[in-house]
């Protein structure tokens, strides 16, 4: 089960969530690990960012003199079969493995949280016509629709972030529309509807507030599914394509077949990606139990 | 008395004296019958269908089930006129001054159902290739119709005979015949159906195939030559995980590798695991090569063509991408592993072959004066499957257009998609691997490089280098042939028709209980293992 | 409650039909059919031969009308024949779902004798060395890429045993230990994060239950932790997590797919992506559909659990 189906099915019915005191200091406080979740993801960010600078090499320049050498003073984490240095591939990777998975992450949590809004609090005729669209949507494994959608618009940066946002969207959607629901029925807002608030507004200053939470905390736990399910989709072969550097596309070409030989090649990309998703699973975990314990898995 | 008991003496006196000194004799084990063969195998065929397909996935994989009229002699790794010798053909000659060849069908054979063999097969088989007037039954694919184009008219006088007479004469007609790729089909039997199942008159009857599993095949105890095969069986085992089959031949899974498989890092690292591993070096005959667009500006202009060649360090292009287990050559597998190829004294001269930084200063200037430079950079896409292999060579040959100032960029193309857009002629480069089903001008050059030819994928065609393969085609004089052969090769790479970069070797390991096999250099023609046999 | 099942009933049967429109169009979205794919397998083409097969397959026949007969088919038990293997889908889809299965089965199992344990004694030593040792432990299962783990298992496997697992599927019958050894490997990849997710689960669950006022009164009552603990806490920490293993075999698919590949076990999860990438239509929209019967059956299954204990979710 993804992380973001965990979350989703914990999730209670009706939750009105109390905005906790405090800031990021509290936060550290009250969750050594999410602050050092967040801390290691603030490092790989500014790498990814500042990757021309941080990298010790061009990472696509291959070098026939140099194929294969373990890591060393030259060549920090070793080089591929090419000659390339493994670090540098890493550092550039960073930006782009990153990059997919926070845009997937937004996409979906934003898409989904939008849907879940107004299919929540549009009424009853709006929301019979969403909710089997996101029962179908989610009936789909996310790896297979994701894999069928990369297939079906074909191999490109764009098409693979609209891939594996797309099945993030009705777990999201789903979540929210429960708050929305929840909200919807409290006394305070029929008060606020009696006194002739809009729909609008309703949303805004009552339900919006309490769907933060736990979108939050479902995107956090995308950004980590994004980045795990690219770089599935990169080991099969319909990842994110060349040019672009990716940690997914590092482990499955190549590194395998020259494993015993150079195992730095499958072992450092792989780390890579366990680490940030490891960093923003710890961000993720103490995020909720910041916000609000109820929905701690 | 005293004679017969000293005459006795002396002769086993010579026995053993012969038997001692002979290092043959004491060495070599003697095959035994029995056991089950692991042999690695990495994909499904698209089909079972051999004369159909035009890949490796499908010689090594069916091979075991059918007979040619003439093969390569297993146990030479070099394939050459003078290593064909018969499958289903006794005896064979030219006549007519090279303008019919007969054959003599050995007797008392049958197919796998029973059937008996007869000429009828033979002309049935390559009439349909060729597709002949008349034929009521057609291949869905033929990629090798072409290599039959000279047959006029196949005969058939009796059972046992078959004439093939040509429009002209053609040499390497016998060459293609040997290869793999040419094996004899039923006359009673659907093609369409063979795409599914096998009836061959080969050593191995088609046990099963499981999709995604594996090929089974088991002996044939009515194999028409006597004490053939050693071997109970043979299970292609398929496994999809490059990273996993070396793993499975190393523990032991695996008794043999697949063809083109492997890859010199793969094949030390076998040996290192398992000191007794027999890792053999072969060539695949097959050759990296970049496919330029010739329709396309600004590949239209012959400068800019050059300079692409000249810019891609062919040395340098086997030691990165190729971990130095490759051979410079042109288009034709280079000598002392081919017959024809240009060896590397022959080379020197040719684009991408010299000093580097000379050639690439070279392709500078060629720019330049084509109208591109530093304020004006050529801008070049180059396409490419999601394939390792072809991925790694195109990012070399990026790196090797950024250094002479040219913009490269790689897009992925994926394989549903790609020949498509080949054949379309939406593309400008491509990386591209070509294989040669035999290790002949003939086969070599009208599929990929004669004008209009419908895997000549650049479109290149110049018709000069035209009459001149088919005047090699038609020579019988040998010497006059290979000087022929070598222009057109020079010929070939200086007009940038498709730049090679590379012609593979395969690190080709098998475990040391495996005798009787012996790679070739080319992973088409020697999957029968007819004589392999195990000493486990 | 008849109500009930019967709108869920047919909430399923809606979002079924849905779902086979959804894979049906996305499959010919995609660029290039079989017919690309066969030819491209021989490096050339031969326009009329190609238009006959697309012919042949009803490939040029509008989307409608193919869905109509594809979908009729499906309702009649017919699975119709794959494009690329020529042969009945059925065929070759029926021997690799016990594989799956059963890789899916080992994995929950490896899942809970992991998950379950070290998720009660995390709760019960909250905030401990031990209880951080165990969420690290766990939170690095969801953190690692299934095939990662599962080439790293080979590798280690080949180098330090040099020994792997079979490459041919060895049957029960034909020999159990060897069977059991080939599935044991890749359910350690498929479980480990299933296990986690267990984990996480029980633990948070115990710990919300271990709070609530009866456990405390259990308590005062002088009853021993023990007792409280694993009498009262358990078995109410235990319905959520029976929920996720519920659903959680839907979810499996992901690292099902990649442990097949990785392992060679001959299963449909592995299968399915051949056939996408194939274009192998029949086989792909057929597979799709039977994940999907399992998954909507699944959380039908689960609703109704839900509805016969707790009513207040009959009327919602």
């Amino acid at each position: 089960m993804s992380q973001v189906d965990a979350v989703a099915a914990s999730a209670p019915a009706a939750a009105l969530i109390r905005r906790r005191p405090g800031g990021a200091r509290v936060f550290a406080r009250r969750s050594p690990l999410g602050a050092i979740g967040a801390f290691l993801m603030l490092v790989v960010i500014l790498a990814g960012l500042a990757a021309p600078v941080v990298a010790t090499h061009d990472p696509t320049r291959t070098d026939a003199t140099q194929t294969f050498t373990p890591p060393g003073p030259r060549h920090w984490l070793g080089t591929d079969h090419l000659g390339r240095d493994i670090y540098s591939r890493l550092v550039h990777g960073a930006r782009v493995s990153l990059a997919v998975g926070i845009a997937c992450a937004l996409l979906g949590g934003l898409g989904g949280g939008a849907v879940g809004l107004v299919s929540g609090l549009a009424g009853r005729r709006v929301d019979t016509v969403v909710q089997p669209l996101l029962d179908i949507m989610q009936g789909f494994p996310l790896l297979v629709l994701a894999l069928v959608m990369t297939a079906a618009l074909g191999p490109s940066l764009g098409t693979v972030i609209v891939a594996i946002s797309v099945p993030f969207i009705p777990r999201v959607a789903r979540v929210v529309r429960a708050v929305a629901l929840g909200v919807r029925e409290t006394t305070y807002v029929e008060a606020a509807r009696a006194i002739g608030a809009g729909g609008a507004r309703v949303a805004l200053r009552h339900v919006l507030p309490n769907t933060v939470a736990p979108l939050v905390v479902m995107t956090t736990a995308q950004l980590g599914s994004a980045i795990l399910v690219e770089a599935s989709l990169s080991f099969l072969g319909l990842g994110i394509p060349e040019p672009y550097p990716s940690w997914g596309r590092m482990l499955s070409v190549s590194a395998t077949e020259f494993a015993q030989r150079a195992p730095w090649l499958v072992i450092f990309p792989g780390l890579a990606i366990s680490l940030v998703v490891f960093a923003s699973n710890l961000f993720g975990d103490g995020l909720r139990d910041y916000l609000d314990p109820r929905l701690r898995i | 008395m005293r004679h017969r008991t000293a005459l006795r003496w002396i002769v086993c006196a010579a026995l053993a004296g012969i038997l001692a000194t002979s290092p043959a004799w004491a060495a070599a084990p003697s095959p035994k019958y029995g056991g089950v063969l692991n042999a690695m195998h990495r994909e499904d065929p698209p089909s079972l269908s051999l004369i159909e397909e035009a890949t490796v996935s499908v010689n090594w994989g069916v091979a075991p089930c059918y007979n040619n009229l003439v093969v390569f002699d297993p146990v030479k790794s070099q394939e050459s006129p003078q290593s064909i010798i018969g499958d289903l053909a006794e005896k064979w000659e030219w006549r007519d001054g090279g303008k019919t060849l007969a054959f003599a069908l050995r007797r008392g054979v049958h197919w796998h159902d029973g059937h008996p063999f007869t000429s009828a097969d033979v002309k049935y088989t390559f009439d349909l290739i060729r597709e002949a007037p008349g034929m009521s039954v057609k291949l869905r694919l033929n990629p090798r119709k072409l290599w039959y184009a000279q047959v006029q008219a196949i005969d058939t006088p009796d059972p046992s005979m078959v004439l093939f007479r040509l429009k002209r004469p053609q040499p390497s007609l016998l060459m293609m015949m040997a290869s793999g790729y040419s094996p004899i089909y039923p006359a009673h039997i659907p093609p369409a159906e063979l795409r599914t199942r096998c009836v061959g008159t080969g050593p191995f009857k088609l046990r099963e195939y499981r999709p995604g599993e594996l090929i089974e095949f088991v002996r044939n105890p009515d194999y028409f030559v006597k004490g053939r095969p050693y071997l109970d069986g043979i299970r292609f085992i398929i496994i999809k995980e490059r990273g996993t089959r070396i793993a499975a031949l190393q523990a032991g899974r695996l008794d043999i590798m697949m063809p083109q498989e492997g890859t010199k890092p793969a094949g030390e690292q076998l040996k290192q695991a398992v000191p007794s591993m027999i890792v053999t070096i072969a060539a695949h005959n097959i050759n990296d090569n970049i496919l330029v667009n010739f329709k396309r500006p600004p590949f239209t202009d012959v400068r800019v063509r050059r300079a692409l060649s000249l810019a891609i360090d062919r040395q340098a292009y086997i030691q990165a991408v190729r971990q130095g287990a490759a051979l410079a050559g042109a288009s034709l597998l280079p000598r002392p592993w081919g017959l024809w190829g240009l060896g590397p004294s022959a080379l020197a001269g040719l684009p991408g072959t010299g000093n580097p930084v000379t050639q690439k200063a070279e392709a500078r200037q060629l720019l330049a004066e084509a109208g591109f430079g530093p304020g004006k950079p050529l801008r070049v896409v180059m396409s490419t499957r999601a394939l390792a292999t072809y991925v790694d060579m195109a990012t070399f040959v990026i790196d090797q257009l950024k250094q002479v100032g040219v913009d490269a960029t790689l897009e992925q193309i994926e394989s549903a998609v790609w020949f498509a857009k080949l054949t379309r002629g939406d593309y400008q480069l491509g990386a591209n691997l070509t294989g040669i089903g035999a290790d002949d001008p003939d086969a070599a050059f009208y599929e990929n490089y004669a004008c209009g030819s419908q895997r000549n994928y650049s479109q290149y065609c110049n018709p000069e280098v035209d009459r001149m393969i088919d005047a090699q085609s038609q020579e019988p004089d040998p010497q006059k042939r290979a000087a022929t052969v070598a222009e057109i090769q020079r010929r070939l790479e200086t007009d940038g028709a498709r730049p090679i970069l590379g012609w593979d070797l395969d690190y080709f390991a098998m475990w040391p209980y495996v005798h009787g096999f012996v790679p070739h250099n080319s992973v088409y023609n020697n999957g029968r293992f007819q004589d392999v046999w195990l000493s486990k | 409650m008849r109500t009930f099942v019967v709108h869920r009933l047919g909430l399923a049967a809606v979002t079924l039909a849905g779902m086979s429109i959804v894979i049906f169009v996305l499959l010919r979205l995609a660029p290039g059919n079989i017919v690309d794919l066969l030819f491209s397998a021989a490096g050339y083409v031969d326009p009329a031969e190609k238009q006959r097969i697309v012919h042949e397959l009803l490939l040029d026949r509008p989307i409608a009308v193919q869905y109509v007969q594809w979908a009729g088919a499906l309702l009649h038990g017919d699975l119709g024949k794959s494009y690329r293997y020529g042969l009945p889908a059925a065929q070759l889809i029926g021997p690799r779902v016990p594989v799956t299965v059963e890789l899916a089965v080992m994995g929950m199992v490896v899942a809970i004798l992991v998950g379950l344990p070290t998720g009660i004694v995390s709760a019960t030593r909250q905030n401990t060395a031990t209880d951080y040792g165990l969420r690290i432990f766990s939170l690095a299962g969801l953190s690692m890429p299934a095939f990662w783990l599962g080439m790293l298992i080979i590798l280690l496997l080949v180098r330090v045993t040099g020994w792997i697992p079979p490459m041919l599927y060895v049957p029960v019958r034909e020999n159990f230990g060897l069977h059991v050894l080939q599935f044991l490997f890749p359910a350690l990849a498929v479980g480990y994060r299933s296990a986690a997710l267990i984990n996480r689960m029980t633990r948070s669950s115990m710990l919300e239950v271990l709070r609530e006022d009866y456990v405390r009164t259990g308590r005062a009552k002088g009853l021993g932790g023990r007792v409280v603990v694993y009498r009262h806490a358990l078995r109410n920490a235990l319905l959520p997590v029976v929920t996720v293993v519920g659903t959680e075999f839907a979810f499996l698919i992901g690292g099902l797919v990649v442990t097949e590949t990785v392992f060679n076990l001959p299963g449909v999860a592995r299968f399915l992506v051949e056939a996408i990438l194939w274009r192998d239509y029949p086989v792909v929209q057929n597979l799709v559909m039977l994940i999907a019967i399992v998954v909507v059956l699944s959380n039908l299954a689960v609703d109704l659990l839900y509805a016969r204990l707790d009513p207040r979710v009959r009327y919602a």
